[in-house]
């Protein structure tokens, strides 16, 4: 050791010996000591061992605390729902991924120069989920940012424990027989290192689905050799073939024909499976001999009275600001004028889909000129609604459209390219005609059949008229280079799909479109990832968030069909709460789309009584 | 080859007496602080489970000869086998369920108190149970349901933290360890899953503080059983805690 080294290694030590004499703490705390996870590791399968290897009990949703409209949604899952393309390869989420069987392995993310810990990595070979929890004081991402399997992780060791806070979990399973975590739901992680073993406790809670924190207990052990067993090939394939796409497996209330199995191959009653917080207590275990059929029978339908409301969280900014969220290579959402907003730029002019509300448009106009220093060029509306086009007017004036200067449109037209070219389905010209929309925001460069299409800022730009859909103008906007496509309003993240008969929504359009647009993706890996997707109101999304929407509605289709067939009333069709499954994620009693809005607006679609 | 420098002895030196003056400040040696002053977390207390894990197991009586998930070897498939509930309740064992190496995974209470400076009382409220964690001499008694438990404080720290003069090394919070062994032979399970007098039993508690005000206790078990077991058995499971003793419901351990 040269002596400067030995000089800097006794400063070191009486720094330390200084503090000790003194008694004081050191000038600035370390931070709390961690502890190592590296390293290939096991789970024991000593508890739930059925569920987690060969596959959950149908209908056991025992110990669960979980609300009747996670019940609901349970017992109508037909478990050849996986075989639907779109399905085959979900991934789990985070809390039920290290549930899994198979292997894992953790290891450790530091600065090279520092050694400061940036993250911790934990891999799942079970549909290879990669866990990234982020120890470096980094905030979760905004409202309005993507889900994934896995979420997004912070960590901080507190006492001997790692604790994990998650947030952005995409909808996945409790538990694989069909019970549903909502991608509201958040999670609270401790891990705990005795020796060779890891103890993981997850706390999850999500207001759409539990009624109570769920709360579980997974056990991990050390392997000092590589299990070289670290992936879970999933492709998709053709299960059935001819099957309709608007076909969803699913079961009507009260009749999943399997319901009763796990009670008679047990003898448990059926109450007592079917989950609830007070299942999970002591004290249910004296009940289990006092409960009857009928109680069993009354959870699976849904009880009288209001539809439940969303207790989801409005993603979209209330701060009366335009956020930017990088989408894609040269592709930006532009949130917070109550609806979505995308913009792209490059060495043309800037490509805006829709305006929003127009309330902000003044503020997203400076954000743009952020992104692009050429003017704005062309405008989509995937609408006519005014969430949509409130600030085509305003947008319009900001930019200039020099394809269209110095042609024989110029000649004919003296503002020929003077402001950006609007362009949108015919039909959207149409009806903002005949509500008098300001001329101005009025687009003018519209089509009839099928598509539009422009090679733009580098990318191939195509509009899809979603015919009939929530009405009877709306478009999707495909960047094919990026990979993103805007669906206005053919697909939210906040409430039910606002069919509108009376401007020419429909039903069995409105799932035609989503089935369009999930023609179009492609998932990245395990069902996630790929094909951007931006909804008209709410996060940024993927192929996944599509199909449990497109699901969800093809559900409900098949409850109401079913009743009209036989049938029944609006006011009968409503009492029954057809959508109770779903309202506590979409629902709402007040505002300009309430679930009796939907409910009505299906009804009258189906049974030709508009 | 390196030569080791004349400065890293003295800085070791100087280290040392300055750990003896610490040592020695205040006169009079003081007694070494009692387990209950050097709890790094504080589990006393009411406690309910949550039966979410296995719920069919322990929340019903499941089916015989039903163990999946317990690694037993052929003996103890044997026993599992040959459980009789009717037997046991005349032979006034009705309690196999209940020992210490199963009475956890009952659904019931736990109530954990300090009954002295080095002892932890927990109580279950599940067959009326007492188990005596000590963490000087012995706690309970052999060959009873609850065996002898051993406790202590598990900090996971290694010699060097011990040294304590590099920062970041030191005691990171810590769990409560209890091995138990002498127990009487009972059931892992309520449906006769055997275990053996020759049982060991370790045990990690650990207490979680969560963002709503919450708490969880969550023991962590190992059940070392050579003769029913292939390996060690190994659960987790966790209870929350109560304001008070609502719900406290003692009650003789069953069979059925």
């Amino acid at each position: 050791m040269k002596p400067l080294h030995a000089v800097a290694v006794c400063g070191v030590l009486l720094v330390a010996v200084g503090i000790r004499i003194g008694g004081q703490a050191p000038p600035s705390a370390p931070p709390a000591t961690g502890f190592d996870m590296s390293g290939y590791w096991t789970a024991a399968m000593h508890e739930d061992a059925l569920e987690r290897g060969a596959g959950p009990e149908l209908a056991d949703y025992g110990g669960f605390p979980i609300n009747d409209a996670a019940r609901l949604f349970a017992l109508s899952y037909n478990a050849s729902r996986v075989t639907l393309r779109e399905h085959q390869c979900d991934g789990y989420v985070a809390p039920y991924s290290v549930r899994s069987i198979g292997n894992a392995r953790g290891w450790e993310e530091r600065d090279p120069h520092t050694q400061r810990l940036i993250a911790i990595h934990w891999y799942n070979q079970t549909f290879e989920g990669h866990r990234v929890i982020w120890m470096d004081g980094r905030p979760h991402p905004p409202a309005y940012a993507p889900h994934t399997w896995m979420g997004f992780s912070t960590g901080r060791f507190v006492g001997n424990a790692l604790e994990v806070q998650t947030t952005h979990l995409k909808q996945g399973w409790l538990r694989r027989n069909g019970l549903p975590e909502s991608d509201q739901a958040t999670l609270v992680e401790f891990f705990v290192r005795h020796g060779d073993r890891l103890v993981h406790t997850s706390v999850i809670t999500d207001p759409v689905y539990l009624a109570e924190p769920e709360v579980r207990t997974t056990d991990f052990f050390r392997q000092h050799t590589d299990h070289q067993s670290w992936l879970f090939a999933c492709d998709d394939g053709e299960q059935i073939l001819g099957r309709a796409a608007d076909n969803v497996p699913n079961y009507q209330f009260g009749a999943n024909p399997f319901v009763g199995e796990f009670g008679q191959k047990y003898r448990i009653p059926v109450a007592a499976y079917l989950g609830g917080p007070e299942t999970a207590y002591p004290e249910f275990a004296a009940r289990l001999s006092t409960l009857a059929p009928a109680d069993g029978a009354t959870k699976q339908r849904p009880a009288a009275g209001t539809p439940e409301t969303t207790r989801a969280i409005d993603p979209e900014p209330s701060d009366d600001e335009i956020h930017v969220w990088p989408l894609r290579d040269n592709v930006y959402l532009l949130a917070g004028d109550r609806g979505n907003v995308v913009l792209q730029v490059g060495d043309e002019g800037a490509f805006v889909v829709d305006s929003g509300s127009g309330r902000l448009v003044d503020k997203a106009i400076a954000a743009i000129r952020r992104l692009s220093q050429l003017p704005i060029q062309f405008i989509a509306n995937t609408s006519f609604r005014t969430e949509h086009t409130g600030g085509n007017v305003k947008l319009r004036a900001a930019g200039n459209d020099p394809s269209v200067r110095g042609t024989f449109f110029a000649l004919q037209f003296a503002d020929a390219g003077v402001g950006a070219t609007i362009m949108a389905q015919q039909n959207v010209q149409t009806r903002m005609v005949a509500t008098k929309r300001p001329a101005d925001g009025v687009p003018s460069d519209t089509f009839l059949e099928e598509r539009r299409r422009t090679f733009h800022n580098n990318d191939a730009i195509e509009m899809f008229w979603e015919r009939n859909a929530v009405t009877d103008g709306d478009s999707i906007v495909h960047f094919r280079r990026a990979d993103v496509i805007v669906a206005g309003d053919v697909f939210t993240t906040t409430q039910y799909p606002a069919i509108d008969l009376q401007n020419g929504g429909s039903v069995k359009g409105e799932i035609a479109a989503l089935n369009d647009i999930l023609k179009r993706t492609v998932y990245k890996h395990q069902g996630e990832g790929g094909t951007i997707v931006v909804p008209g109101h709410g996060y940024v999304c993927d192929e996944h968030e599509v199909v449990e929407y497109r699901d969800m509605m093809v559900i409900i289709r098949d409850r109401v069909e079913a009743m009209v067939k036989k049938g029944a009333t609006l006011a009968q069709v409503k009492a029954a709460r057809l959508t109770a499954d779903y309202d506590t994620r979409y629902g709402a009693t007040t505002g300009s789309w309430t679930t009796d809005m939907f409910v009505e607006a299906v009804y009258r679609d189906l049974s030709g009584r508009k | 080859m390196y030569r080791v420098p004349s400065g890293f002895f003295a800085a070791t030196i100087v280290v040392a007496a300055a750990v003896t003056i610490v040592a020695q400040r205040g006169g009079s040696p003081q007694p070494p602080p009692t387990p209950k002053a050097q709890a790094p977390i504080d589990i006393t207390g009411y406690w309910v489970s949550l039966v979410n894990e296995d719920w069919r197991y322990r929340m019903a009586m499941p089916p015989k000869g039903d163990f999946a998930g317990v690694p037993l070897n052929g003996a103890g498939r044997q026993a599992a086998g040959a459980w009789d509930a009717a037997k046991d309740e005349a032979a006034g064992e009705s309690c196999r369920a209940y020992g210490a190496a199963g009475v956890m995974r009952q659904p019931g209470r736990l109530h954990v108190t300090w009954t002295g400076d080095d002892t932890l009382m927990l109580e279950t409220d599940a067959g009326t149970q007492t188990r005596t964690l000590a963490f000087r001499g012995a706690g309970g008694t052999s060959g009873s349901w609850q065996g002898i438990s051993k406790a202590s404080w598990d900090r996971d720290e290694t010699p060097m933290a011990r040294g304590g003069f590099f920062p970041g090394a030191a005691a990171r919070g810590g769990s409560l360890k209890v091995v138990t062994t002498n127990m009487k032979s009972g059931y892992l399970r309520g449906n006769g899953v055997p275990y053996s007098a020759d049982a060991v039993l370790t045990e990690y508690f650990d207490r979680f503080d969560l963002p709503n005000g919450d708490a969880l206790l969550v023991v962590s078990t190992e059940v070392d059983d050579p003769m029913y077991l292939t390996t060690p058995f190994w659960t987790s499971t966790h209870f929350k805690k109560q304001r008070d003793a609502a719900g406290w419901n003692p009650r003789p351990c069953s069979t059925r």
